[in-house]
Parts: C-alpha cells; sequence; structure tokens
C-alpha cells in the first residue's frame, strides 16, 4: 500500500483505486520508471536542439574517434591501436591506456542496429548514448533503493536521479564521457552487491563481479567500489555482523571481480600491485582468519573460544595491515598515487602535481554547487540517511557508508560531484518516501476515501500549522489532523515542482553547452554562432600537411586530433608530465628558445586560444600560469613563475606586466597583430587591459591563420632552412656602411659607377683604367 | 630500361646546360680581357658568360619568376648602385633561390658590396682599406705592401674546394674580409699570415684595425642551408691574368718565390666549387625493412632487427656517381638519438646498418645527416613508428608459468572429483552423529 501511494507521487497522474494488487503496483512501477526514463532523456537533449547533434568538449573527443576507429577496424586492432598521432614523437598504445567499457557499448549498439539493418551513424549512437544511459540509472537506482528501503522510495529516487543536474551535468546528449555510463555501472553493481549480501548466493556475487567488469571497463572511479564494498564489509566485521552470507558474496565477488577487472589491459596487474587496492585484498585475507575461527568456535561454542575468536581475529587484522605496510615497503605494492594523495590533502596537488591542480574540475567543491546540482535533495538527504541509522541494517550500513564516503570526496573534488549525486538521490527519494507515508497513510480508513479528502484538502491555506509538520515525522502513531497533512503534501509537491524546474533550468543553461561552438546573445535577444573552435580545426585539416604537428595546450589535444586529424603533442591523457611540461616550457620561454624546443620537437604549427577580442575567458592567457607552474615543476632552472607576475605580484598583460611575460612566447602568439576588440583598437576584452608589448613582429613563426573572431590563432613554425642565410644585422656590424638612397627610378633604371668616364659624343674617350 | 637511361641521360644534360648560364656583372668591360684566363677556362667548361656592365638599365636576373642565369659573376669593385632590377635585395633572393655567387672587390670597393657582405654573414672592410703585410709582400709591390704573399698552407684544408694540389704561393691585393665567429656556414676559404693587417696604405695607423693577422681573411665562402654557393674574395686583381702568370718572390724573409703564382690553380678550384661543379651530394634511394623481410614498412615492433640503407651519389664531371666515404653515420632519433651508427660501406655507393630498433616505442625517425665542408649538405629523414607488441605476440607457455598451470588444472579436477564425491557418497556419518 506504502509503495503505491509513494509511487503516484513520483507520477502524479494515475488513481491509487485498485492497490492491493501487485500487478497495478508493477504496472505503476513501469510506467513512472519508464516516464523517468523519458523526462531523464527529453531533458539531456538541450545542446542537440540548440546546437546540432556533436560531439562536446574536450574527452569526448577522444572517445569519438577511439570509438570510430573501433567500428572501422574492429576490436583487436583497436586493442592493439598504436595511435603515432597523439604525443609525438612517444606515442600512445589507446588499447591499453583506455577504458574501452564506452567504445565496446557504443560499438554494440552500432552492432546490432546495423544487423538489423538500421544505418545509423557511430556518431549518433555516441550522442545520444549517455542520455539514453541515464534512464538505465533510474532504474538500476530505482532498484537500488527497493532493495534498502521501499519500492515507493525507489521510484522517488528514480524520478530524482532522472534529472538531477548533478548527474545530468555529465551525461547530456554530445557529452560522450565514460561517465555517462559508468553512473549506471555503479548503481548497478551497489544494487547487486545488496542482493548477493541479503541473499548469500553465489550466482548474486557472480552478479555483481560481471557488473562490477562492466564498471572496471568503462570508468577510473572503480575504484570507489572496490574500497567501498571492502570497507562495507570491514565495518561488520567490527560490528558483529559476520554472516555466512557475507562470507559467501565477498569471497566470490573478491576473487571473480579482481580476476576480470586484470583482464581491463590498462588495469592490469594494478588490483594486485598498488595501495589503491590493498583494502580490498586485506579485508579478503580478515574475512578468511575470521571465517576460520568462527568455524573454529561453532565445533566447540561453550570453551574458551569466545575470547580466541576476538583476539585471533584483531591478530588477523593486524597481520594483514602489517603485511601490506612491509609489501609497500619492500616495493612489491606501488605506494598511493598522487591522484589518491589529493584526496586527502588538498593542497597536495597543487604543490606536488600542478598538472591535476591546474584542471578545473579537480577544484574544492564551493557550497553553492552542492545546492545548485543538488537543489531540495542536498537538504532532505540527511533525513533519509538518519532513518537508515535508525532502522540500521547489512544494506543500510553500506548506504551510510556511501553517502558519508561520497560527501566528503564531493566536498574535495568538484568532479566527485557525480558519485555522491546517486546516493543523494537514494537518500532523498527514502526521506520523501518516508514523508508521504507519514502524510498519506491512513490506518484504519481505505485508500479510496483518503483520495477524497486529499482532493478536497489541496485547497486549504497552509496556515500555522507548518512548522509543526516537521517535527512531527518521529512519532509515527499519533494521527496527524487533516489540514497537516494536506498543508505538508501541497508544500512536498511545490518543493517537488521547484525542483523538476530547477533542474530543468540549470541542465538548459549551465551543463548544455558543446563548448566548441559558443553563443553569444545581442541585446535583443539574438543569437549568433561563434564557431571559431571548428573553423580552425577545418582549416588544419584542409590546409596543412597529412602528418603536419601541432604543437598546442593539452586541453585542445584531442580536438585536433578529433576535428583537424593532425598529429599533436599533448592532449588531455595527461599521462606524461614531463612532455607538457616541455611544451609549457616552450610557451613560457622567449620566441628564440621556444624554437628550439619546437624545432627538437619537429612542430610545424602552433595553435593558441586567444579570447581577448569576444571575452572569451578560457582562453591560453588565462591558463598561462598552469603552464608555468607546470614548466617550472621540470625544468625549475629555467622557468621562474615569479617572472610572470607584476613586481606586486599581479598577474597582468599590460604594459605594466613583467618583461619576461611580455616576450614569452604565449603573449607573443596570442598579441600578435591584434586589433580588435574595440576601442582603443587592440583592447583585451577578457582582461579588461591593452597589452603592454604590441606591433612586436615574430621571427621564427608566421601567422598562417585566425579565426573570424580571433579566438584560435594558428602559426607555422619555420623550418631552419628558412634561415638561409646567416645574415649579419645591422646591429652587430664592425664595419659601418652609409645608407645609400637607390637613385634609381621607375623610367632611368641605369645603375651608378665609381670615376665612370663620362661619354660625349664626339669626344674622345679619356682613359680606362 | 635502355630508353629510361638514355631519357636520364639526356635529362642531366639539359640541367647541365641550364646551370652553365652564367651572368658576369663588370665594372668596365676591360675586364673581359684583363680577367681572359679565367673566362677561358670557364668558357671551356661549357659555361656560357654573358657580359654586361654593372650599371646597365637593363639587368635583369629573373623574368617572370624564372632565373635566367644559375651563376652570377660580379667583378665591378667599382660600383656604386646596380642598374636594371638588380640591387642587394634582388642578389639576396637570388641566393635564397639557391643561385651561386663569385664575388670578387678590392680596396676601391664600395658599400654595396659590403651590403651583400653582410648579407652573406661575414663584412668587407671599410672603403680604401687594404690588406698590408709588411714581412710578406710581393716584389713587384708598389711599395705600399698591399701585393702580398700569402703560403698555401693558409688555405683551409678542405680538397673539395680549393683542391689538393696547391703549393704555390698565391698572390692578393684587395680588401680583408672579417667573419662573424658565431657563423658556422661561413669558411674562411683563405687566410692572410699573422703580420698582415688591414687598412688604409695611404693613412697612418690611428685606430686599430678591424682585421689583424689571422682573422683577416682574404679569400670567404659560404654554402647556404639551401646549397647555394657563395665565394668572395677581397682581391679581384687575384684572378687576373697578371696574377695567374706573374711569379712569385717575396722580398722578405724565407725566400719564397716561384716561376708562376698558384693563383691560376685556385681560381679555377673555386669557381668550380662555386658554380656546383664539385662536392654535391645527392641521396639517389632510402630503403628500409625487417631483416629477412623485403617489403618496406612504416612501422616497426619494439626490438626488431631493420635494414636500413640509402644510396648517395656525389656528381663528378658532370656524373652523379657512387659516393665514397667512411663516415656517413644513422641516427635513429626520437627527440634524441637513441641508436648511432656509421653506415657500412657497399658497392655503388650503397650505405648499409643493421640494427636492433630500441625497446622504447615511439616515432622515430631515421636521419641521415652528412654536413662536410665542401660537400652540400645531405639530411634525409624518414619517420617511422615503433610500437609495441600486440596482444597475440607475447610469449605463450612461458616455463615460469607451468606451475600454475599445474595448479590450476588440478584443482578443476579436484573438484570434478570432489563434487562426484560429495554427489553420491552415502556414508553412515548420519547415524554416527546422531
Amino acid at each position: 500500500m506504502t509503495q503505491t501511494t509513494t509511487a503516484r507521487q513520483g507520477n502524479g497522474s494515475d488513481k491509487g483505486i485498485f492497490s492491493n494488487t501487485a500487478g497495478f503496483s508493477t504496472l505503476i512501477t513501469v510506467t513512472v520508471l519508464s516516464l523517468a526514463w523519458l523526462a531523464g532523456f527529453a531533458s539531456r537533449l538541450f545542446a542537440v536542439i540548440r546546437f546540432e547533434s556533436i560531439i562536446h568538449e574536450f574527452d569526448p573527443w577522444f572517445n569519438y574517434r577511439s570509438t570510430a576507429y573501433m567500428v572501422q577496424h574492429g576490436f583487436y586492432n583497436f586493442l592493439n591501436w598504436f595511435d603515432e598521432r597523439a604525443w609525438y614523437p612517444l606515442g600512445r598504445i589507446v588499447g591499453g591506456t583506455v577504458y574501452p567499457g564506452l567504445m565496446i557499448t557504443s560499438g554494440t549498439i552500432h552492432w546490432i542496429l546495423h544487423s538489423l539493418n538500421i544505418p545509423i551513424h557511430i556518431r549518433d549512437i555516441c550522442v545520444f548514448l549517455a542520455p539514453v544511459f541515464s534512464g538505465l540509472t533510474a532504474i538500476a537506482t530505482y532498484l537500488l533503493t527497493s532493495e534498502l528501503w521501499s519500492r515507493g522510495a525507489g521510484l522517488f529516487a528514480a524520478c530524482f536521479i532522472a534529472i538531477v543536474p548533478g548527474y545530468s551535468s555529465r551525461s547530456v546528449a554530445g557529452s560522450y564521457d565514460n561517465e555517462g555510463i559508468a553512473i549506471f555501472a555503479l548503481q548497478f553493481t551497489y544494487y547487486l552487491w545488496l542482493k548477493s549480501l541479503k541473499n548469500g548466493s553465489v550466482f548474486w556475487s557472480i552478479c555483481t563481479a560481471l557488473s562490477y567488469f562492466y564498471m572496471v571497463s568503462a570508468w577510473g572511479g572503480y575504484v570507489f567500489i572496490i574500497n567501498l564494498i571492502p570497507l562495507h564489509v570491514f565495518l561488520l566485521l567490527i560490528m558483529g555482523r559476520f554472516s555466512q552470507r557475507l562470507f559467501v558474496s565477498y569471497t566470490v565477488f573478491y576473487i571473480v571481480g579482481l580476476l576480470m577487472s586484470m583482464q581491463i589491459p590498462f588495469v592490469g596487474f594494478q588490483p594486485i600491485r598498488t595501495s589503491e587496492h590493498m583494502a580490498a585484498s586485506g579485508v579478503f585475507a580478515l574475512l578468511m582468519a575470521i571465517g576460520a575461527l568462527k568455524y573454529l568456535h561453532s565445533l566447540n561454542p561453550k570453551g574458551q573460544w569466545k575470547q580466541l575468536l576476538i583476539l585471533g581475529g584483531l591478530a588477523a587484522a593486524g597481520t594483514v595491515f602489517l603485511a601490506v605496510v612491509l609489501l609497500t615497503y619492500a616495493g612489491v605494492i606501488a605506494p598511493w598515487s598522487g591522484r589518491f594523495y589529493s584526496l586527502w590533502d588538498t593542497t597536495y596537488a597543487k604543490i606536488h602535481i600542478p598538472i591535476i591542480a591546474s584542471v578545473s574540475e579537480h577544484q574544492p567543491t564551493t557550497w553553492s554547487s552542492f545546492f545548485f546540482d543538488l537543489h531540495v535533495l542536498v537538504c532532505t538527504f540527511p533525513v533519509g540517511l538518519w532513518y537508515c541509522i535508525k532502522h540500521i541494517n547489512d544494506e543500510r550500513v553500506f548506504v551510510a557508508l556511501y553517502a558519508l564516503s561520497a560527501v566528503y570526496f564531493a566536498g574535495v573534488m568538484v568532479r566527485l560531484m557525480l558519485t555522491l549525486t546517486p546516493v543523494v538521490c537514494v537518500l532523498a527519494g527514502i526521506a520523501f518516501s518516508i514523508l508521504c507515508d507519514l502524510v498519506l497513510r491512513e490506518e484504519e480508513l481505505p485508500t479510496q476515501q483518503d483520495e477524497t479528502e486529499e482532493s478536497k484538502s489541496l485547497y486549504d491555506k497552509a496556515g500555522k500549522l507548518k512548522k509543526r509538520t516537521h517535527e512531527q515525522p518521529a512519532p509515527v502513531d499519533p494521527g496527524l489532523g487533516m489540514n497537516v497533512r494536506s498543508v505538508t503534501l501541497i508544500l512536498i509537491m511545490i518543493l517537488l515542482m521547484l525542483f523538476s524546474v530547477h533542474c530543468t533550468w540549470a541542465t538548459s543553461n549551465a551543463y548544455s553547452s558543446p563548448s566548441i561552438v559558443l553563443a553569444s546573445y545581442g541585446n535583443d535577444g539574438t543569437r549568433k554562432i561563434l564557431d571559431d573552435f571548428r573553423e580552425a580545426y577545418g582549416w588544419l585539416s584542409q590546409n596543412t600537411a597529412e602528418d603536419a604537428r601541432v604543437m598546442s595546450w593539452w586541453d585542445y589535444g584531442y580536438q585536433i586530433a578529433g576535428m583537424g586529424n593532425r598529429t599533436t603533442l599533448v592532449d588531455n591523457n595527461t599521462w606524461n608530465n614531463s612532455h607538457i611540461a616541455l611544451v609549457g616550457k616552450a610557451m613560457a620561454s622567449n620566441e628564440s628558445a621556444a624554437y628550439e624546443i619546437m624545432t627538437m620537437l619537429d612542430v610545424d604549427y602552433v595553435l593558441v586560444i586567444f579570447g581577448g577580442a569576444i571575452g572569451y575567458s578560457g582562453d591560453d592567457i588565462n591558463k598561462f600560469i598552469w603552464m608555468v607552474r607546470i614548466a617550472e615543476g621540470e625544468h625549475p632552472k629555467d622557468i621562474h613563475e615569479a617572472d610572470y607576475f607584476t613586481e606586486r605580484g599581479e598577474y597582468r598583460v599590460d604594459s605594466e606586466a613583467s618583461k619576461t611575460m611580455l616576450n614569452c612566447l604565449m603573449y607573443k602568439l596570442s598579441y600578435y597583430r591584434y586589433d580588435s576588440g574595440g576601442s582603443p583598437p587592440g583592447y583585451d576584452r577578457t582582461r579588461g587591459a591593452l597589452p603592454g608589448n604590441r606591433g612586436f613582429k615574430l621571427t621564427y613563426l608566421e601567422e598562417a591563420y585566425t579565426t573570424e573572431h580571433w579566438l584560435v590563432r594558428i602559426y607555422r613554425v619555420k623550418k631552419p632552412d628558412e634561415f638561409n642565410r646567416p645574415r649579419l644585422p645591422l646591429a652587430k656590424r664592425t664595419v659601418p656602411t652609409s645608407n645609400t638612397i637607390s637613385k634609381k627610378t621607375t623610367k632611368r633604371r641605369k645603375g651608378m659607377l665609381k670615376n665612370k668616364p663620362t661619354i660625349v659624343k664626339g669626344k674622345k674617350v679619356v682613359k680606362l683604367e | 630500361m635502355k630508353i629510361s637511361l638514355i631519357l636520364g641521360v639526356i635529362a642531366s644534360l639539359s640541367l647541365a646546360l641550364a646551370e652553365q648560364e652564367t651572368l658576369v656583372l663588370v665594372d668596365n668591360l676591360n675586364i673581359r680581357e684583363t680577367h681572359s684566363q679565367f673566362f677561358k677556362s670557364l668558357q671551356e667548361r661549357g659555361y656560357t658568360l654573358t657580359y654586361k656592365l654593372a650599371d646597365d638599365p637593363n639587368l635583369l636576373l629573373s623574368k617572370y619568376g624564372e632565373y635566367l642565369y644559375k651563376n652570377l659573376i660580379v667583378f665591378a669593385p667599382s660600383v656604386l648602385e646596380f642598374g636594371g632590377q638588380i640591387d642587394t635585395e634582388a642578389i639576396t633572393k637570388f641566393i635564397d633561390d639557391g643561385g651561386n655567387l663569385l664575388m670578387a672587390g678590392n680596396a676601391a670597393a664600395g658599400d654595396v658590396y659590403r651590403e651583400i657582405a653582410s648579407e652573406c654573414g661575414f663584412e668587407m672592410d671599410e672603403e680604401s682599406a687594404a690588406v698590408i703585410d709588411h714581412f710578406n709582400y710581393d716584389v713587384s709591390d708598389d711599395g705600399e705592401h698591399t701585393r702580398i704573399v700569402v703560403s698555401p698552407k693558409n688555405l683551409i684544408s678542405a680538397p673539395t674546394i680549393v683542391g689538393d694540389k696547391n703549393t704555390q704561393p698565391l698572390l692578393f691585393e684587395g680588401t680583408g674580409l672579417i667573419l662573424d665567429k658565431d657563423n658556422t656556414l661561413v669558411l674562411p676559404i683563405l687566410t692572410a699570415d699573422s703580420t698582415a693587417y688591414s687598412y688604409n696604405p695611404k693613412n697612418q695607423v690611428k685606430e686599430y684595425p678591424h682585421a689583424v693577422g689571422r682573422k683577416t681573411v682574404l679569400i670567404a665562402a659560404l654554402q647556404a642551408r639551401n646549397n647555394a654557393r657563395i665565394v668572395f674574395s677581397g682581391s679581384l686583381f687575384f684572378f687576373s691574368d697578371e696574377a695567374f702568370n706573374s711569379g712569385v718572390a717575396k722580398v722578405h724573409g724565407d725566400k719564397v718565390s716561384a716561376a708562376q703564382s698558384g693563383n691560376k690553380a685556385l681560381s679555377i678550384h673555386l669557381s668550380q666549387w662555386a658554380f656546383g661543379e664539385r662536392g654535391r651530394l645527392r641521396v639517389r634511394n632510402v630503403d628500409h625493412h625487417r631483416e629477412g623481410e623485403k617489403e618496406s614498412s612504416n612501422t616497426y615492433t619494439i626490438t626488431d632487427t631493420v635494414v636500413y640503407r640509402i644510396e648517395i651519389e656525389e656528381l663528378k664531371n658532370g656524373k652523379w656517381q657512387p659516393f665514397d666515404a667512411n663516415d656517413v653515420q644513422l641516427e635513429f632519433v626520437r627527440i634524441d638519438p637513441f641508436i648511432r651508427t656509421t653506415l657500412k660501406k657497399k658497392p655503388n655507393g650503397v650505405y648499409e646498418a643493421i640494427f636492433k630498433v630500441p625497446d622504447v616505442w615511439g616515432v622515430y625517425q631515421f636521419k641521415v645527416d652528412y654536413d662536410r665542408i665542401g660537400y652540400t649538405r645531405l639530411y634525409h629523414a624518414t619517420q617511422v613508428s615503433v610500437r609495441p607488441l600486440q596482444h597475440t605476440q607475447y610469449e605463450r607457455f612461458i616455463p615460469s608459468a607451468y606451475p600454475y598451470y599445474v595448479s590450476a588444472f588440478s584443482m578443476m579436477i579436484g573438484v570434478f572429483l570432489f563434487s562426484f564425491v560429495f554427489l553420491y557418497y552415502k556414508d553412515d556419518t548420519k547415524t554416527k552423529s546422531e
């Protein structure tokens, strides 16, 4: 009964007349879930409708490119793909450095559709994959929540996750990224884990491992699972909740999951060689030890075994811990990687790994973004958590752990908001379900009556009773007054409505920009499309040699490879810090020093993003200080961050900027020949300043192309051969020469000789020397 | 085969003809007579000389974007400004487009000379400055000690440029050149002795001379990066019949004397080098493949053994012939050279290296960069990628894994047997326990 009533809240359209029948509740469940799927899918289409069906941003371009490669060349060739166009001249083994789940998923869909003779282009599959998977995520969340609490709560959670901005931020149409399918895999793995824990059956454990395998193949975030589940098991052990179910489900999951995760080439031997995965194996060993002790205990329950059990358990835990520490010291197990350190110490990355800190999505989360991404759910999920803890059982321990750890990680990194969102939806779903339970349950009366009363009371005013309702939930038994119920109900409805309005608005305005096509709005609301990126990449693909090497900051690597089809030096797969630092050093050095690096790396073209003309703030000059920092990390002798600031420590580009700044390559390439940007000409609208170094000339580079709005500027690097003669510049000459002005005119083109005998007709030439 | 050979011969002949168009700029048509031996030697070698006065208003180097001449000789020290379309810029462009230049001046040479010299990376001393050597002047000197005798030991040791039979002393009269030290492309062909300096002989030495001692370069050469060649002599007299024919007799020091100066031999050698008759190399063919295979490949796997062959030819007497050297090196480069090896000489100008590709994947280049004084720069780079092992190329069934195979199979058999025992073994334990 509870389930149907709450289900109605999620759907809001059906009548609970036949609520007792199981068939009807299934129908409602199915309806709600499919509507959630539809709503989730539809709300992610803003980008496609406003712009076009294109791949967004940066990483999706790589995913798209490799998917297209896989579809064209087959899976095994993809697995063995050595991409000589990336990371020149290092190259990249794509098959071994990628989570192939995403490509395989869309490749499979492509294959199925094509075997059904539906000729759909792989790009469209890639564009719409994430929205489609959002529906699957909703179903997985429904299953997880109903496993935890009730089906009603599950429907609430499913509806929440379908539209919540925290998740749609990463799964709008065109955002073809790992996260799009990984959140589904995450939720589904958790659901299966709880299921297997409940049943203690090998079947469900194997299913968990399979789902975990899919997650491993899809996203590096699988580490979250392989730490959270052992943590759950560990906590259950501490709480004295050891059971045969736990033993069976975890051991089976761990072994099968471990073996399968090692099948992904990118993961390889990491699960047994790195600290990140050691919690899982430690807990496995501990569980084995405790299982053995329990068995001994069961042989003679009356003896001294109880103490032995506790002592033995502690000893086993200590041994396992010591073993891991020793192995780490011995070098068998790799210590925590930098990315994980930065999760514990937020300043770690800034000091030691600037490349991680430089990514905007690795910044700590602001308070407002919690509200922006989760809206009302952020306020209600503690309620759900509280209820879960209050009515604790094995599964709810898990969700409590999930919630606490995810909240912590989301606070550390904006990006990890994504892992918080599902659990918030689950717990908020539980909270709303409880609330609706309270409000709508009529102990004795049949629901029919409840329904009529409810519809009447909808028109009642809220009055002062509003406040009391919030204090009410705890005591369940005393019946609430009719007014209280209806007011609360209305408030809930309003909240949920506001939530869905906010979700749509946030998805539409904040998360649906493809970022390779920019739109600006005029005063009269007309929209202007700035298509400079594709213009530039199109130029590259049409006008440069097939094997031309393009140097740019790593952000644009994937796009140059994906759209321009040219060789890049560094890209968004930031696996080689020193190579990136080399590019950063080239950008931060003066022209001649940069030229040395560029000839060393065989660079043909340099591409910079310059937003000064249109006020685009994400351009290279604004990112430049990170390039300097990354370069300084590897070349501390040549690059000093302080040189790029003014004496007062300001980062400026105008005439007060430091000399190093004004003469570095990035500055010159950005402002070379720049005369747009309003009045006075050459005004930089992004920084609101007039560049300090203007009218300079480039020696080693020449401008090759600049897009319509100056957004992308491409320069050609001159080859050493072009400096054909070692010309002596005037300043270096020791013998002064007088500046003679040519006396030749267009008509009289005769030259001049010294002491030339003037020949006059009729006279004898005096003498020739 | 024959037809292609004939075609090739015709092509090379026509090429040779086109290369022999030479413009000679003089400030005085008399130079044709005073330097007749030099010009004659050129004509004998097949050059078509076109004499023009340097101030001729109809001077042209190129027409409709095509150069009319391959070589340019400027024997016009007194020119202040070239006529027609020729000026410093046109000449530098001519060089940048691959034209060769032979230029000779004297103490009176004007600023145009200086401009052109500076464009090529060296400097000519001030107007009216001449190289003076009070210890090494010739008997025919007129008292200013400017007609100096230079030992052939002062020549650059590059047989391709100056020939290898320079034993006769050389006569020189003219201004000195100064070379930029940082400049690696400029060659001092002939330097003065340590007692020489460059100054106006008519004035008293008040300032420190621009060029002193061995730093005074008499003849300089430049081979530009596009292999255009420039020979710049401070002395026009050096190429004259007078210098060619006269004997040499030094006044001071060890009595060097010779019946005939070495000027003629050197001049002819220099012109041969400058106009590209000697010291020209080219790559005829490059081939690389895995050892044991014939097909060339752009992709290698790590630790492959690779055979690299390059066929180099040298222009000798107007014909491309196999080049013969022992110091051609190959580099296998990915930012830094991973392998640097001397290529082994095989018959017919083929050079070969067989080596093992390093165990590091990436995009590599085979680079042959043969840069020797006097020869054109021979540079050839081929890009190949070296990929890691494919998933099927790893070793299977390595011996150290056998224990694990045994354990896996024994486990399987064990489970199989155990399940039989477990399912079908009925025992009395039930009764026992009860």
